[in-house]
């Protein structure tokens, strides 16, 4: 069996087992390194992807269920996902990033956070948060940037993606 | 504007795009499709010998290419002792020992490799506590313990007990004589804590020109250049180590592991060889905090002077001395810290377990200590009737106070900080509604911490487009000294944009000695080497642009990339002409510094079996919480967090806020829910996410902070470290809160909703601790 | 080219397709966010799989005149999103909107944790002992329908020979609530739970992760009068009537399960009540 998909906008296909993880293709297969393998069970969030615009744990999707669909990555999104992008500048802004393993995990799971939730408090965003495991920050900061692209959506000057 | 002022500034850190954009390497990204994978054999069985080792069948196996055993790698290596092997020969002492390394074409090849690998184990009864291993009789972990080479003269060792440090100063029997004093005596326990890093220690080797180079995730380079030396029976020069981003430490990577089995397969392969840990060997073999079991006894006047106190402090090293050999030094200055005594003795033991061993993290000892001594000091006020703050007030070092070992304490710190948390707390106002009906507690402590110094080196080199390559062995783990704090220090020393200080990553082939990132030494000991890198390059340049300039050097200034006459802003010319001119006349414009240890004082014949025998930059520390305990299920919820912390200069606050909520949240898991338990065969029972519960975003606090400046300190600048020590008195703060709150003592952590529920219900066991006599003397050799 | 019956997975499109991948001893994919985790659990995937989540007919949540159906293969998510105009059905989105963690909601199905025959921490099944739910199942003999009670007793002997293709909740109930204790806020799996429903004038109590297998607490249903149902007096009988034998953990030991149930029983009883009053 052979699974053919979208990824990144190109066409990805792979040959190999079909109950390989995604991570695992991403990684050792196209050495796509910016999709973190940590847990590998889908408690710490550092493999997130969007599948279909969804964002899902890397670890727990076998390529063989990817038939058809369409897959994002952090390299994907921080090309073509404006609200991604907006969520990296404001991490660089508020000066957040320590070692930086659980982030692109964290930009892929709340970008998408971002653009469905746009009247989010700040109670809401971290309990969307829990699924991202940081061990460095203390997430507070995480949150502030979250909160700061929230703002800037609502206002006047700001670009609603 | 000075040099200090000017390195000042809130800078962002310049690895954060690529690290938002998943394209920053670290050592687990690095791997190709040319690299072969390795996996390891590990004990199943906690104690016991080897009987067959039979690798034949595991060589025929499709795509393995080596197999590396102890026979490759005999050499003993540890701290203090060499103690510990690469590989388990003869002696298993914890399940998950590495037994032999498989290399082979792919991770799956590797370990239908290690499965094939034919494995027979005498076992024998393992040693598991500290109880079982010091009682009468015990089995010895180590039978060969007195043949082991010494690599650090002066500690007491007997059987299971690996290293004995001791301070003693004063005549603490006859304080504890004394008639007007009441003597308080509490014990503790905590358990483990696990440091879980995003990235798992992992190493890449490669076998160049004949000798190793070892691209790994560490705290220490030089360390794993040494260790891979010992361990492999080579000249440690012959093995090269890079570090590329380590994607977090915390300590557990202050420590060579993995690296050496990687350089023995790239040796054999002449390939390039990755070990990365899987997430279960990770953390079922991570070099945790240790356990420790403590018993502190105080000899306290009705006025509230400590005329006496004594304290024996028992550490868990596992299987192998390793760090917790070093870390019996830190009793002194931890239990021994934060308050006046009259009389003092502390005994400190690292002990052998058949246990996965343990190691170093984040203010490594000081935490548990700071719990013990904090909540003991609670239970001294509780019994004399004392308000806690005023006791701590009355009580804390001071300006020319001696510590345990006889240092002399510089200048009053601690009393003001207490004078500063009150303004704190008053300006963040309490959070005491939002305990709704439930158990409401608040606590202040103290904590003393130091910064390790010790050796680092640093080079310089301005270059002819005006920038400066800045050369060390630091790594940058994700506190941001490499990326902040360097660059800024060299910046403000040569006049230039930070963002025009290049920081080459760690290479040992390329820069000098240094003993690694942690205790929070990196910003002081590195930042002092990189000051005096600067001076000789200073000097060429007022001297090159003078003649340029024709104006005196002490007329000239370096600010804004150029070289200026003081009082012309925009005059003279630019680094760049100056450092051109500079190289047609005399060469490169270069400089190199090295800073270590100052070695502070202690009083003579105090300390015993210590590493270190004072503190050279003592830090403080004051934090407070206020806590809510459901008294249905024991659930603790963190109502607020403040910190004041000394940090002697802060030359980027923002990013020391940063690491004081983050150390401030590792300490929160540490003290409530990171809970680290032993099965019956010794081994980890959290092996992963699921059941090793790190704080999410939804148990924290934003951490009201207020950086304390302008304590006496010799780092550069006047700084001290801090991203070490926000963890510090964390445990402390919330054991006290919560014992305020459920108005019933705490002397275990975590406080996890199963124990806060089983004291409130009256069943928690007492802690009498048999194997730690309450005659302090007979808990000491020799 | 392997023949259908080599290969490692299958997607079946039909209920039939899956049930006969079935019989050929396939083992079924859902969400996959516990096969996927075997070899964390020092365990080998399964050989051959056949994957469910294509077939529509799992996929759906229906309302019927006596109850809702709700496809095996229905993310967590999904049904949050399903029933969240449904206030009487709050204890089962509750019990879907709260398990795990988001990313994991948004990939694990009902058919995949009611399947999990170790997984003791199920959100699902007490909630769906609660509402009295009806499970169907796919078998080489036709359809089969067990209420929820017989499907945990029995589902380690039956799976390996039916399909789950979902579970139907009655209409009949009028509230519920579910109550779940994990030991951090959020996003770990509850070490005790209550679900609580009231269906057709009755109150149903099941209780979850306490024991091995979820089940209902038919003392305390007893000893509780269903007009007169008071929170404190609940949680004082949950006390007396207390004859759950928790189970050890690695997160936390049987007597803690045990002990945190009366304050379960008088919290979720008290959302129960606000819940009905609305």
């Amino acid at each position: 069996m052979s699974t053919t998909f979208q990824l990144n906008g190109e066409t990805c296909r792979f040959d190999g087992d079909p109950m390989t993880p995604l991570v695992d293709l991403l990684r050792r297969d196209r050495f796509m390194t910016g999709t973190k393998a940590v847990c590998r069970e889908g408690f710490c969030g550092a493999c997130t992807v969007h599948v279909e615009g969804v964002p899902v744990p890397a670890c727990l999707r076998p390529v063989g269920l990817l038939e058809g669909l369409s897959v994002t990555t952090i390299e994907g999104a921080s090309r073509y996902d404006a609200e991604a992008r907006r969520l990296q500048a404001a991490f660089e802004r508020v000066d957040v990033v320590q070692c930086g393993m659980c982030f692109p995990g964290m930009v892929m799971n709340l970008s998408q956070f971002l653009r469905e939730n746009r009247s989010a408090d700040r109670d809401a965003v971290k309990h969307a948060m829990v699924g991202n495991i940081c061990r460095c920050t203390g997430y507070e900061r995480i949150v502030d940037a979250v909160m700061e692209c929230l703002a800037e959506a609502h206002s006047p000057g700001g670009t609603d993606v | 504007m000075s040099e200090t002022e000017r390195t000042i500034m809130n800078l962002p850190r310049r690895d954060a795009p690529d690290k938002l954009r998943g394209r920053t390497k670290y050592t687990n990204d690095r791997m190709d499709a040319t690299t072969l994978h390795a996996a390891l054999l590990r004990s199943p069985e906690p104690a016991g010998r080897i009987v067959r080792l039979d690798v034949s069948g595991a060589l025929k196996c499709p795509g393995v290419r080596a197999v590396a055993m102890a026979a490759d790698a005999p050499g003993l290596f540890g701290i203090g002792i060499a103690d510990h092997p690469l590989f388990a020969s003869d002696t298993v002492r914890y399940i998950g020992e590495p037994i032999a390394a498989i290399a082979a074409d792919t991770l799956e090849q590797a370990h239908a490799a290690v499965a094939a690998i034919e494995l027979e184990i005498e076992p024998a009864v393992p040693v598991l506590t500290m109880e079982e291993a010091l009682a009468p009789g015990a089995r010895l972990v180590h039978e060969n313990w007195r043949h082991y080479e010494i690599l650090f003269e002066g500690g007491s060792r007997r059987g299971n007990i690996a290293w004995e440090a001791k301070s003693v100063r004063g005549d603490v029997d006859a304080a504890f004589a004394r008639s007007d004093v009441r003597i308080v005596e509490s014990t503790f326990r905590v358990g483990r804590q696990n440091h879980v890093p995003f990235e798992p220690r992992v190493a890449i080797c490669t076998w160049e020109d004949d000798r190793a180079h070892i691209q790994t995730s560490t705290q220490v380079p030089w360390t794993v250049r040494n260790v891979t030396g010992k361990a492999m029976g080579l000249p440690p020069g012959r093995v090269r180590v890079t570090v590329p981003p380590v994607g977090g430490g915390f300590g557990l990577k202050f420590d060579a592991t993995i690296e050496p089995i990687t350089a023995v397969l790239a040796r054999k392969t002449g390939r390039i060889v990755m070990l990365e840990n899987s997430r279960f060997e990770e953390t079922t073999t991570c070099l945790c905090r240790e356990n420790a079991d403590i018993r502190i006894r105080s000899a306290v006047t009705a006025d509230g002077d400590i005329v006496g106190r004594e304290a024996t402090v028992l550490m868990d090293c596992g299987a192998y001395g390793g760090e917790q050999i070093f870390l019996t030094t830190m009793t002194a200055h931890t239990l021994g810290g934060n308050y006046r005594l009259g009389a003092v003795r502390l005994t400190s033991r690292a002990i052998y377990t058949n246990t996965p061993p343990n190691g170093a993290f984040r203010a490594c000892n000081g935490v548990y200590n700071t719990f013990a001594l904090e909540r003991h000091t609670d239970e001294i006020c509780a019994e004399l009737g004392f308000d806690p703050i005023d006791f701590r007030r009355l009580n804390v070092l001071g300006d020319g106070d001696l510590g345990a070992t006889g240092q002399v304490f510089d200048g009053d710190v601690l009393g003001p900080m207490l004078d500063r948390m009150e303004r704190l707390r008053e300006k963040v106002g309490s959070a005491r509604e939002r305990a709704a009906g439930r158990l409401y507690g608040r606590a202040t402590t103290v904590g003393t911490w130091f910064i390790f110094v010790g050796p680092s080196s640093a080079t310089v080199n301005l270059n002819a487009d005006g920038s400066a390559t800045l050369v060390t062995s630091g790594v940058e783990i994700g506190s941001g000294t490499m990326m902040q704090s360097l660059p800024q220090i060299v910046a403000g020393q040569l006049g230039l944009d930070p963002s025009d200080v290049i920081v080459k990553q760690a290479d040992t082939d390329a820069a000098g000695l240094d003993v690694g990132v942690g205790g929070g030494r990196t910003t002081v000991s590195i930042g002092a080497a990189s000051i005096e890198a600067c001076v000789p390059i200073r000097e060429k340049l007022l001297k090159t642009a003078s003649e340029m300039l024709q104006t005196p050097p002490e007329r000239l200034t370096l600010r804004n990339g150029r070289v200026e006459i003081a009082a012309i802003p925009g005059s003279g010319a630019t680094v760049a002409e100056v450092v051109q001119r500079a190289q047609s006349i005399g060469g490169p414009v270069t400089g190199t510094g090295s800073f270590t240890a100052k070695n502070v004082p202690a009083m003579a014949g105090c300390a015993m079996g210590h590493f270190i025998e004072a503190i050279d930059i003592p830090v403080f520390a004051v934090h407070d919480a206020e806590v809510a305990v459901d008294p249905e299920t024991g659930h603790v919820e963190v109502l607020s967090y403040s910190v004041v912390q000394d940090v002697g200069r802060a030359l980027n606050p923002r990013a020391i806020h940063g690491q004081v909520q983050g150390g401030v949240v590792q300490g929160l898991g540490y003290a409530l829910q990171e809970e680290v338990t032993l099965g019956d065969q010794g081994e980890i029972r959290q092996s992963g996410f699921e059941s090793y519960r790190l704080p999410l975003a939804t148990d924290v606090v934003p951490v009201a902070i207020d950086l304390y400046e302008g304590a006496p300190s010799m780092g550069p600048l006047g700084t001290k470290g801090a991203g070490e020590v926000p963890i510090l008195n964390t445990a402390a703060t919330i054991g006290c809160a919560v014992a305020n709150a459920i108005k019933r003592p705490v002397r275990q952590i975590p406080l996890t909703p199963p124990r806060v529920l089983r004291i409130l219900r009256g069943g928690e066991p007492e802690l009498p601790h048999p194997h730690i006599s309450s005659d302090w003397a007979q808990d000491t050799l020799d | 080219m392997p023949g259908i019956a080599e290969e490692r997975l299958i997607v079946a499109e039909t209920i039939e397709d899956a049930r006969d991948a079935l019989r050929q001893g396939r083992a079924v994919l859902a969400g996959g966010s516990w096969v996927m985790r075997a070899p964390v659990r020092g365990q080998a995937l399964p050989e051959r799989l056949v994957s469910v989540g294509r077939i529509a007919a799992l996929g759906r949540v229906e309302v019927e005149e006596n109850g809702y159906v709700i496809g095996a293969a229905v993310t967590h998510i999904a049904l949050t999103e399903a029933l969240r105009g449904m206030p009487q059905l709050t204890g089962l989105v509750t019990a879907a909107a709260t398990s795990a963690n988001p990313a994991v909601r948004r990939v694990a199905t009902v058919g995949g944790n009611l399947c999990c025959v170790d997984f003791a921490a199920s959100d699902f099944a007490p909630a769906l002992l609660a509402c009295g739910a009806l499970v169907y199942l796919e078998t080489a003999q036709g359809p089969v329908t067990l209420p929820m009670t017989e499907f945990l007793a029995r589902r380690a002997e039956v799976l390996p020979r039916a399909l789950l293709t979902g579970v139907r909740v009655p209409r009949s109930v009028r509230a519920s609530a579910h109550q779940r204790l994990p030991m951090r806020k959020a996003g770990d799996y509850p070490v005790a739970i209550v679900s609580m429903a009231i269906c057709g004038g009755e109150l149903h109590i099941a209780v979850g992760s306490v024991e091995p297998v979820a089940r209902r607490w038919t003392a305390l249903e007893q000893a509780l009068d269903r007009r007169a149902l008071d929170p404190e007096r609940a949680g004082g009988l949950a006390e007396t009537l207390n004859d759950f034998n928790g189970r050890d953990g690695i997160e936390a030991d049987g007597w803690y399960r045990r002990e945190v149930l009366p304050a379960l029983v008088r919290r979720c009883t008290a959302a129960l009540l606000s819940g009905e009053s609305r």
